[in-house]
């Protein structure tokens, strides 16, 4: 009896230390839902639900061509946000798909969410704002992008004289230029068909939860139209942009051009169509990219020199899906302003997680004019699908580095070199037929070569990769000491 | 009383086992999640619509003539122009495409065809507010004869804002003219090393 009324004893203390942390903290979620337009219907492909509030659902262009087609036509995908603090249960229907939803993933894998599905249901719970993606049917076709955002904090105050505010709703204008001191906000729940231009301004502030949308346009390249840049900043300083969503756009999206000092956070990139590279900077220097989502029909994070060097980029807990083109990508255009010295220097991808690349290099350099590119540092970079089909089997690599001409070369008789590039912890968890990818570096001649690449800590499909054979890397002879450890 | 005492303890562990075994998720499935929701309404709307914090602006246009433009669709003649920013771009009577020179000295020479009396010219942009603010430096000379010129508007800089049409008018005293000649000697914009010009009016 005394072991009996002992066991209990244990049994209630330790329940007792167990449940008080749980029981003392504040369980009520805080959740911010944004109402659609009443312009526009909620999709007809998903319906989705936060704690059981319906969410309206965007169907927004991407793009399932994995090469490249003048005159490509988009396919329509789900996405939908709101803001939370807490726990959220995530409910989705699929009407929308050819077959009744029989299995589910939810990625990134890291987040280790295991969704149910029953009668067609898919059901998760959340506990952390993030970008949730939620693959159907083990088909990449109609994946749902949930953007589960933080609650909203430092929001302009409307009344500011130097605040454009634009609440819930439909709007168009020809395009929002904003000057020194400016903040343009636009509120969840709204979509705007319009463009936003920073030139030669400072202190700039872009921010909220809507979308800038680009469906009213025809893709950049067809006849009578021409390029309508979502984000535009061109010369200038101390730039922010923060929570809003690019979507639709008819060419490349948040684009910087000889700008500093730009910080980027929590913005959401989704593109389909002919050149839609995702956060494309050309020139650029002292820019901080975090908390941000591209998935794109171009290169989707990519640094070119057009006017002078860049020097001082970050990009740090992005995920990317690359339908089209490279996933982080430094060139082609590494002097197309036929620069003095050009330079690309002090790079870092930080905590990337690539979901999907289905067409060209995961990791490449591509200095195709005569720049120095150096102090390049990758780490901690997951690649959860390494698809990479290439273009007629030609570019498919998972890492290429070359100093080669491409018809994206201004500087034709002059090149450039590549050093000190540090790759450290690069998982790849799938790639084609389970097949190691090859990667491949090639210099151009004694003089101008590629040096000092560090490859640490790579696993591929489970597999520590300890040498370069094993890991298919072909090197040319005019390359010099790039290892693996 | 030593039951008694089980049974209680029993009991309350019981109770608290199943206060915290939903708390670590273990019952997820069936969890009630306190959610305190707020929904952001949206305006009624048939349309998309210009947002009221970009009211329209053209009531702030400056005002143009509404006499004839004596320099539209009439023959043009400039120097070197930039890309597909073509000269007879400046009197196609749209602001929509436009001349951009290549260099500076730009000058644009507007044949009107027959002598009028003319007292002002306006140099119009494309007013969409992707026009930023810019300041162009621009003079005006007049002839009978396309070859004796004279100065009516000394050379000066001139403010073009989207907030006000991207337009700017130069006033003279009433002259006769078969031909103007505008010069542009600078422009202040980073994207081009060039004049711009969408519309040159004259009146």
């Amino acid at each position: 009896m005394k072991r009996t009324r002992m066991t209990i004893l244990v049994v209630f203390v330790l329940s007792l230390l167990l449940a008080l942390p749980a029981m003392t903290e504040d369980a009520a979620t805080l959740l911010t839902i944004y109402e659609g337009p009443k312009t526009m219907t909620s999709s007809r492909i998903a319906s989705v639900s936060a704690n059981g509030y319906d969410l309206f659902v965007y169907d927004v262009m991407v793009n399932h061509e994995h090469i490249w087609n003048a005159n490509t036509q988009p396919a329509r995908t789900p996405m939908t946000y709101f803001d939370f603090e807490g726990k959220v249960r995530v409910e989705i229907t699929m009407p929308g798909l050819e077959k009744p939803v029989e299995s589910a993933k939810v990625i990134p894998q890291s987040y280790g969410i295991e969704p149910t599905v029953r009668d067609g249901v898919v059901s998760f719970l959340i506990t952390e704002p993030g970008q949730y993606t939620v693959v159907f049917n083990d088909s990449v076709n109609k994946a749902l992008h949930i953007f589960a955002n933080p609650l909203e904090t430092d929001v302009p105050d409307p009344n500011d004289p130097n605040v454009f505010y634009i609440g819930p709703g439909e709007w168009v204008m020809d395009a929002i230029a904003l000057q020194d001191n400016q903040t343009l906000y636009i509120s969840g729940g709204a979509v705007v068909h319009s463009i936003v231009s920073v030139a030669n301004a400072e202190n700039v502030r872009i921010c909220g939860r809507g979308i800038i949308d680009g469906s009213d346009y025809p893709a950049w390249n067809q006849p009578g139209s021409y390029a309508r840049v979502p984000i535009d900043l061109n010369h200038s300083k101390n730039v922010r942009v923060e929570g809003i969503i690019l979507a639709n756009s008819n060419c490349w999206n948040l684009n910087s051009y000889s700008s500093k000092d730009v910080t980027i956070d929590n913005v959401k990139i989704i593109s389909g169509r002919q050149n839609g590279d995702g956060f494309t900077f050309q020139s650029c220097t002292n820019h901080l990219v975090t908390n941000c989502f591209a998935r794109t029909w171009d290169d989707s994070l990519v640094l070119k020199n057009y006017s002078g060097s860049t020097k001082g980029i970050t990009f740090r807990n992005i995920q990317i899906w690359t339908d089209l083109a490279q996933s982080m990508e430094i060139g082609y255009e590494t002097d197309k302003g036929w620069t003095l010295d050009p330079e690309i220097s002090d790079v870092l991808f930080e905590d990337i997680t690539v979901l999907y690349n289905f067409h060209k290099p995961v990791i490449s350099i591509h200095n195709s004019d005569d720049a120095y590119v150096h102090d390049i540092v990758y780490r901690n970079i997951v690649v959860e699908n390494a698809l990479m089909q290439g273009d007629n089997g030609n570019n498919k690599e998972l890492i290429e580095m070359t100093l080669l001409k491409y018809g994206w070369s201004t500087v034709k008789d002059e090149y450039g070199s590549i050093d000190n590039v540090l790759i450290d912890g690069l998982t790849v968890l799938n790639t084609v037929d389970g097949r190691m990818p090859a990667s491949r570096f090639v210099g151009h001649n004694e003089k101008h070569r590629i040096t000092n690449v560090t490859l640490r800590n790579i696993t591929i499909n489970g597999q520590p990769i300890t040498d370069l054979k094993t890991m298919k890397v072909t090197i040319n002879d005019y390359c010099e000491a790039i290892t693996i450890e | 009383m030593k039951n008694m005492m089980i049974r209680l303890l029993a009991a309350a562990a019981a109770l608290v086992l199943a206060l915290c075994v939903p708390a670590f998720g273990l019952c997820e499935e069936t969890e009630e999640i306190t959610t305190i929701v707020t929904i952001v309404p949206a305006p009624d709307q048939t349309q998309a619509e210009r947002p009221p914090c970009f009211p329209d602006p053209t009531e702030n246009y400056i005002p143009l003539p509404e006499t004839e433009n004596f320099a539209e669709g009439k023959k043009v003649i400039s120097g070197a122009h930039t890309d597909v920013y073509v000269n007879s771009n400046v009197n196609d009577g749209k602001t929509d495409t436009y001349w951009e020179s290549k260099g500076f000295p730009a000058e644009m020479v507007i044949d009107l065809g027959q002598t009028h009396a003319v007292s002002t010219v306006a140099v119009c942009l494309n007013p969409a507010s992707i026009w930023e603010p810019r300041i162009q430096e621009i003079a005006v000379w007049v002839s009978a004869d396309g070859e004796s010129y004279t100065e009516v508007a000394a050379a000066e800089k001139y403010q073009f804002d989207p907030a006000t049409g991207n337009r700017i008018r130069i006033d003279f005293d009433t002259v006769d003219a078969a031909f103007v000649k505008v010069i542009f000697t600078l422009n202040s914009s980073s994207r081009t090393g060039g004049a711009q010009a969408a519309e040159i009016c004259v009146y």
